[in-house]
């Protein structure tokens, strides 16, 4: 009877605030919930160092599905951004995000996972197609639009 | 107190019906795409009909505008025609959707897609009002 209540309270929705715990507190990264949608954040990443995004303070938007937790919240990036594994919609190629998704994963995990792609550009599995192939044809000239465009779109001003 | 669930953002939703509008929708005879894949905020699309059977559109290929603006999906997106076409919810200058003139638009509701307007002007074709009129010349447009 004990394990049918627990897999019960497993299962239920996470009420609000316990989002709110689940963001935040990560360093370069901030989440606050939209005033008319409690499920719905904007999102501050801020460009890892040693990165082509650098000094770069990306926006994002984030919405928790009706099925969250069982479904990946929905993310993409509002700021353009040169980078392999994000389109020029802003939607980004990330696995925990789509097959490799599960419960237990948190909304501050997933955006740590997103500011680590920014370190680690994976032009093995694109989702721009011109990008990655600049990418992998000649990196040093695809770093350097990165960063252009990081000081072009995100700058934060 | 009922509780309502937040409803889908709109523009968690205008990607959904651009994923929708990619895989292809049912027979084919309405599709929709973006205009400019480089509009973070997707605004600009374009929708295409194919003309219903036992109508004077039937085989027509009709291209139509939408623009969804800010308030999408609160507010529907504007609809007109880029073909020409004589339909009765239609400006016979401007190709204009009518809201007044055409349901879907004038009793919007947040839950109605892009393709639920291009299904409805497709039935609207073939209804007794509209599919005998006498219609431009094809590849013509407003």
């Amino acid at each position: 009877m004990v394990f049918i209540v627990r897999y019960v309270v497993r299962l239920k929705p996470k009420p609000v605030g316990d989002f709110l715990l689940c963001v935040g507190t990560a360093p370069g990264i901030s989440a606050s919930p939209s005033e008319e949608n409690m499920r719905y954040f904007n999102v501050m990443i801020l460009g890892p160092s040693q990165s082509p995004y650098e000094g770069g303070v990306f926006k994002l938007e984030l919405f928790l599905p009706e099925e969250y937790p069982m479904a990946a919240p929905k993310v993409r990036f509002l700021t353009k951004i040169y980078h392999p594994n994000i389109d020029k919609l802003g939607r980004i190629c990330l696995d925990i995000l789509k097959d490799k998704w599960s419960p237990a994963l948190q909304i501050r995990t997933v955006l740590l996972s997103i500011q680590a792609l920014l370190s680690a550009p994976n032009p093995d599995d694109p989702l721009s197609e011109n990008v990655a192939k600049h990418w992998k044809t000649n990196e040093a000239e695809a770093v350097e639009t990165a960063k252009e465009w990081t000081q072009l779109y995100a700058s934060g001003t | 107190m009922s509780f309502s669930f937040p409803s889908v953002p709109r523009n968690f939703r205008l990607l959904e019906e651009l994923e929708r509008g990619e895989k292809g929708i049912g027979d084919g005879t309405v599709s929709y795409g973006m205009d400019d894949g480089d509009d973070i905020y997707m605004r600009s699309w374009t929708g295409t009909i194919i003309g219903p059977h036992n109508s004077v559109h039937e085989g027509r290929i009709y291209q139509l505008k939408l623009f969804c603006d800010k308030d999408y999906p609160e507010k529907p997106p504007s609809v007109r025609f880029h073909s020409r076409v004589n339909m009765t919810c239609v400006n016979h200058e401007t190709g204009v959707v009518e809201p007044k003139k055409f349901g879907i638009l004038a009793n919007w509701q947040r839950e109605y897609t892009m393709e639920d307007i291009l299904t409805q002007l497709k039935k609207e074709m073939a209804a007794p009002h509209n599919r005998k009129l006498v219609q431009p010349p094809e590849g013509t447009y407003f």
